[in-house]
């Protein structure tokens, strides 16, 4: 079911080859094209670049890879889910939907029947194109390609094959999570996946999304694969989104993330990764809040363990009178892991009474670790309240020694304090039964796949 | 009856930052007694027990410390926990995330070398909580963040309740607290105070010993303990300050 190709990705060819393959409409082979050609503009980032210092992008090369195509799911009742899938779903007693891709077995979804009577679209992006082209493609229209976006994320733009369309009516409010999954598999290896995430939500409505990319742990690893994905999310007037995302993958895999948000007049966006890595991290979050009564809170999770390496950049953007933003990244490095946070406050002239903040922690859990935090703030109104604070060093030594001094060894004793120094950001996310989710993935990666009481034990009484 | 000892400390010294604060302390605990230690702020009391609890700013230059037989100096401080020496501290630190009764399980888990079942803990601990009077909204605090300064002491004296050391340090544990909490935090350390465990108040006040009666109380002064006696040494003391021991400590110095 899986269509693959070597692909020259610079070739302009690879687009038009794309959309042909596909059957797809002009005016998607259009868009296609344009955000092609901004991408061919582009320059290829170096380490030396701006928000990619300490990356290794130099080992892409992006005449070298394959690309997959995944196909449209269908509908089914009980998708068939691989096992780190299912073992997250596990964590959710009600949901609304889920939406599966992968190379290796069916594509499938299901979708809430009465939240489908209601209008809500949940799909992949194929089928979307076809099915409610009235819907998705003005969206797929319109969306800027600028240069800013920087050229692995254009590419994703140019080039998905693969992706999720979640449009939500106006008031019409989702209480159940909804979720998406794609199965990074051996087929993969080597290769380059694009997935296109688009979320519309309308006047006064609702919804959670939980996305993760994910690997049966030991899968997938060899040749290093390309794994660039683009989302965009609209909140419109008074709508709220919670959208929670688990970055775990094999360490053959290099990652390349661009996130925008656009959030309305009293619309808020909620925001979770969880970062648990792979070879290389890097994601831009970019949340514009446009019009007076728009909030947006960002949080992230980073856990790097051996030679992982990450890159968080948050660019946020208050562009209208009374917006609020909150950012918080907590980053925690072991053996020689490294990451590097830049965190980018822009407040227009207009944005009179604007509430910034922005926290970025980092605890260095070995001496070879390495965390770089560089907060950026670019203020132009005079009326304004915008807070930041930065912090890298290792676990405090008076926390370790009272732990010590109630019998835990020094490692249990700072397993612990990385633990709590990590709820304290996951109790702030506003998403039903994500805590004890994320809190096992973050438990496990810490203490070690055998030491399962104690992975399950310490967020249990979170929620 | 023989006595048996729980803690030997002789001509202990010891440095902070290669500044020498205890200048040969000499101190046993055995088996039953409550010892009461009382001196003025910066006579070395504290980093007696920081010393004992083996904090690593605390280098010890010269002595020895027994404790139940063993040599104290070479264990770990979580070894010593483990074997039950315990710290209840005048300041403990805040370790935001972890809730108190996730940190409650581990330490009980340490010290008895095994996991406890759920239901077993929650009985046992609810039992201690309701002598201490502790509300059930404490389990679910992160440990001691944003706790006043008599929750902090009630929590510390509910780990020692779970934790039952055979050797217990208090640090200052009745500072700060009310009339109330003072009360409740003595009859908590009566309680737990047995015929084979022993315990060292360190204290500037005397108000505690209205509660908790002393078998001996020592005076502590630059580094040394420089007067020892009975529970009537805290009323002397409390009666004409400490001022009167200097006195009589430069005296004997003189001779």
């Amino acid at each position: 079911m899986t269509d693959r190709t070597t692909v020259d990705t610079i070739a302009r060819e690879t687009v038009e080859g794309l959309t042909a393959r596909l059957s797809e409409p002009s005016w998607l082979s259009e868009s296609r094209m344009r955000a092609w050609e901004a991408y061919f503009q582009a320059p290829m980032p170096t380490d030396r670049d701006e928000g990619w210092r300490g990356t290794d992008v130099g080992a892409i090369d992006l005449s070298k890879l394959k690309t997959y195509t995944l196909s449209k799911t269908v509908q089914c009742e009980k998708p068939l889910l691989p096992n780190w899938f299912e073992t997250a779903l596990k964590h959710f007693p009600n949901r609304g939907g889920v939406l599966f891709q992968s190379t290796s077995s069916d594509c499938s979804f299901n979708l809430n029947a009465e939240l489908a009577s209601k209008g809500v679209i949940f799909c992949d992006i194929q089928t979307a194109i076809e099915k409610h082209t009235d819907k998705i493609r003005p969206y797929l229209e319109a969306a800027g390609n600028s240069v800013e976006e920087g050229k692995l994320s254009l590419l994703a733009k140019a080039l998905f094959n693969c992706g999720l369309f979640l449009y939500v009516p106006r008031g019409v409010e989702i209480d159940v999570p909804l979720f998406y999954g794609i199965n990074l598999d051996d087929v993969l290896a080597g290769g380059a996946l694009m997935p296109r995430l688009l979320v519309v939500a309308e006047d006064n409505s609702k919804a959670s999304l939980a996305y993760s990319v994910g690997s049966e742990r030991g899968e997938a690893s060899g040749p290093l694969s390309l794994l660039s994905q683009y989302a965009e999310v609209h909140v419109k007037p008074g709508a709220r989104v919670t959208f929670l995302e688990l970055q775990q993958y094999p360490d053959s895999v290099f990652m390349v993330n661009r996130s925008n948000c656009l959030v309305d007049r009293d619309g808020r966006y909620e925001a979770l990764t969880l970062a648990l890595g792979g070879r290389q991290t890097k994601s831009d979050i970019a949340t514009a809040l446009r019009a007076p009564g728009a909030s947006s809170e960002i949080l992230g999770i980073v856990l790097g363990d051996e030679g992982q390496k990450f890159s968080f950049n948050t660019i946020q953007d208050h562009a209208a009178s009374d917006t609020k933003s909150d950012i918080n990244f907590r980053v925690a490095l072991k053996d020689s892991s490294a990451s590097t946070y830049q965190g980018i406050v822009r407040v227009a002239k207009v944005a009179q009474r604007t509430d910034a903040y922005q926290s970025n922690k980092n605890l260095l859990l070995s001496a070879k670790a390495k965390a770089d935090s560089i907060p950026k703030l670019e203020i132009l109104a005079d009326d304004v309240k915008c807070a930041h604070g930065a912090t890298v060093g290792p676990v405090d030594r008076e926390q370790i020694f009272y732990l010590m001094s109630r019998g835990l060894n020094e490692t249990v004793a700072e397993e612990l304090i990385v633990l709590g120094f990590f709820r304290q950001v996951l109790e702030k996310f506003n998403f039903p039964y994500a805590v004890n989710w994320l809190g096992e993935e973050v438990s496990r990666k810490i203490l070690g796949a055998n030491d399962s009481e104690n992975v399950a034990a310490f967020f249990q009484d979170a929620e | 009856m023989s006595k048996t000892p729980i803690l030997v400390i002789k001509d202990l010294h010891v440095e902070v930052e290669g500044k020498e604060i205890l200048k040969g302390v000499n101190l046993t605990v055995n088996a039953g007694e409550i010892h009461a230690l009382m001196g003025r702020n910066g006579s070395g009391k504290s980093t007696l027990s920081y010393t004992l609890m083996g904090h690593p700013r605390y280098h010890v230059t010269k002595g020895e410390i027994s404790y139940k037989g063993q040599d104290l100096l070479s264990m770990s401080t979580d070894e010593r926990s483990r074997s039950g020496m315990y710290l209840a501290f005048q300041y403990p630190v805040a370790i935001p995330g972890v809730s108190v009764s996730n940190f409650l399980r581990a330490t009980v888990k340490a010290r008895r070398g095994k996991d406890v079942p759920v239901k077993e803990f929650r009985k046992e601990l609810k039992e201690c909580m309701a002598k201490l009077g502790v509300k059930d909204e404490f389990l679910s605090r992160y440990v001691n963040d944003g706790f006043s300064g008599g929750e902090k002491k009630r929590l510390e004296i509910l780990q020692m309740a779970l934790l039952k050391p055979d050797m217990a340090l208090l640090d200052e544990t009745d500072s700060g607290l009310d009339i109330d909490a003072l009360r409740t935090v003595a009859e908590g350390i009566n309680a737990l105070s047995t015929k084979d465990n022993g315990m060292l108040l360190i204290t500037h006040y005397q108000r505690m010993l209205d509660y908790v009666t002393p078998t001996f109380v020592h005076v502590m002064q630059s580094g040394q303990i420089v007067k020892s006696g009975g529970s009537e040494l805290a009323h002397e003391l409390e009666a004409q300050g400490y001022d009167w021991v200097t006195k009589e400590h430069a005296s004997t110095a003189t001779v």
